[in-house]
């Protein structure tokens, strides 16, 4: 390896010079306004072992300095921090995120090797944009599944814990004498035989041996299942810790409708739940698989259940509204009107939009399409869809009928 | 350092009255010079020296300020024997650097990003329960 900048150029194995490091949420700190120490070829790369640009900053009160370990160049190619080494996107270890995406990529360790492979790869970084990914990584190769898995897996705040001071190795041997001012913790450290307590900076890289994947590995497998009840005629699934006043009747329609057609929703507002009855078993079924453990609304990660068959009910259902699968679907009855409706107006704006010459679809008397409060996805029933008809891919404002209907936000225009 | 006397000339009138402690702290400066290191942090070594200095200073600057005990003449010539640092104080005339601890901590090329030591922060604005000791000399915060 080059351990020195000499006068010969050629084929000289680059030495990084950056002007801002890439970093996680977590290890750049709460504060929003950070002094970076910036030290040109300051350290070697934990990796690649050339010389980079270190930074170093201190991310918050009461924690402790943190530093750049690796090159940008290896950060890169692995999309990890520069820091702490975890995924950028999802803040797991590459080996959890190796494994979730199944993506095979073999880096070389020998130097050599690796001085070649790092050569390659900084010429195709250099000749990409820099917005898409550049090496193993390249394809994205993201399937639906796996990345479900890394959403389970992926923490969804930043973790500022990591960013604390190291225990007091003078405190732990009974030896500290600086009490108060110590800047270090003063507290139990973690158990030497605990198999996360070995860990190897390039293990972690490569993602092999990494004791922390295993045990996320480990943890995923073992996540609880939500198994359906015995009953076929339950449809019924209970929604719990909704808050007060903060998830209405009409956010839970909403999100619960795209899985299917809904029988009933009721909220007990006491109790901070709600019910929500399907029409078939098999549309439960699917709400169940998609929103268990998952679910997030309005910032409250919502607690999904069955709900009791009408035997159980008895014993402590609560208000629960199960009256069999004989009753008929009232809420698709609703839908009807609404698409005959819609389709109605469509054709209406149809006409009117091919009547307009502009080459946007924004009809002369209408003001910006009501974006601010869109509706979510599963309504799109509800939606009109406007779209210029001499170029259908130029733009496309969606606008809801309930708009039209009982205009706020944008107006449009009476049209006489 | 009054070790080397630059003068020839007699100290001024008073000066038999100040001596004794001036020798006190001497001694306590000799001590804390010999003093061992072991068991110190690197930046600890140095943080006696300081405070006995800063001690001294102060002992000729209340006499001659705050007191009114002493002479001009002695005055000056203390700072002219370097007795007391006439730097530091200089500084403690200033509004603000009434406590100054030492030149050190207020010297802003000497930091990343040129600013004071901690110790300068005043006691409100720093978060409560933070307890500061200065690297440079051990001062616990010198300004209000």
């Amino acid at each position: 390896m080059a351990t020195s900048k000499g006068a010969n150029t050629y084929n000289r194995q680059n030495w990084e010079d950056s002007d801002f490091p890439t970093l996680c949420q977590t290890c750049l700190g709460d504060n929003p306004y950070i002094r970076m120490m910036k030290d040109k070829y300051g350290m070697e790369c934990k990796v690649c072992e050339r010389p980079f640009t270190v930074f170093r900053w201190c991310p918050g009160a009461r924690m402790r300095f943190k530093k750049t370990e690796v090159c940008q160049t290896c950060a890169k190619l692995r999309n990890i921090c520069q820091t702490c080494l975890l995924d950028l996107e999802y803040g797991l270890p590459t080996q959890v995120r190796d494994a979730a995406l199944k993506v095979h990529e073999s880096m070389p360790k020998s130097d050599v090797n690796k001085e070649f492979y790092t050569q390659n790869m900084e010429r195709e970084i250099a000749n990409s944009d820099g917005t898409t990914a550049v090496g193993p990584y390249a394809g994205g190769g993201k399937s639906q599944n796996s990345h479900e898995m890394l959403m389970k897996l992926a923490r969804t705040a930043p973790y500022y814990k990591r960013n604390r001071p190291h225990v007091c190795s003078f405190w732990v041997k009974g030896e500290c004498k600086r009490g108060e001012e110590c800047p270090y913790r003063h507290e139990k450290p973690t158990d030497p035989d605990d198999p996360l307590s070995d860990q190897n900076i390039r293990d972690r890289y490569y993602g092999i041996n990494d004791p922390v994947a295993e045990k996320l590995m480990s943890r995923y497998s073992t996540l609880p299942k939500l198994e359906p009840p015995e009953d076929k005629s339950v449809c019924t699934l209970y929604v719990g810790n909704l808050g007060e006043d903060e998830i209405t009747e009409t956010d839970l329609r909403n999100y619960f409708y795209q899985f299917g057609e809904l029988r009933a929703v009721s909220l007990v507002i006491r109790q901070q739940c709600a019910f929500i009855q399907f029409t078939t078993r098999a549309a439960a079924e699917e709400a169940v698989e998609k929103t268990f453990n998952k679910l997030v609304m309005h910032g409250r990660r919502l607690n999904i259940k069955w709900g009791k068959s009408p035997g159980q009910t008895a014993d402590g259902g609560g208000n629960l509204v199960d009256t069999g699968p004989a009753l008929p679907p009232c809420e698709s009855l609703l839908c009807l009107c609404i698409s005959v409706a819609s389709s109605l107006f469509q054709l209406f704006l149809l006409l009117l939009a091919s009547w307009t010459t502009s080459a946007c679809t924004l009809l002369p008397w209408q003001v910006c399409p009501c974006r601010d409060h869109c509706l979510p996805l599963p309504l799109w029933r509800h939606w009109l869809l406007l779209q210029d008809v001499s170029k259908p891919d130029k733009c496309s404002h969606q606008f809801c009928i309930s708009c039209f209907l009982q205009p706020f936000g944008c107006h449009p225009l009476p049209l006489g | 350092m009054p070790k080397v006397k630059r003068s020839r000339k007699p100290p001024p009138d008073g000066w038999e009255l100040i001596e004794p402690t001036l020798d006190e702290l001497d001694q306590k400066m000799r001590e804390a010079e010999t003093e061992s290191h072991e068991g110190k942090r690197i930046v600890e070594a140095l943080w006696p020296i300081f405070r006995i200095h800063h001690q001294r200073s102060r002992y000729i600057f209340d006499l001659f300020y705050k007191r009114k005990a002493i002479s001009r003449e002695l005055y000056d010539y203390c700072l002219k024997e370097n007795i007391a640092d006439k730097n530091l104080i200089a500084k403690w005339k200033k509004p603000g650097y009434e406590n100054l601890c030492c030149l050190r901590c207020i010297q802003t090329r000497d930091t990343n990003f040129a600013t004071n030591c901690v110790c300068r922060v005043p006691k409100t604005k720093l978060e409560e329960g933070k307890i500061v000791e200065c690297v440079n000399c051990g001062c616990r915060g010198c300004s209000g």
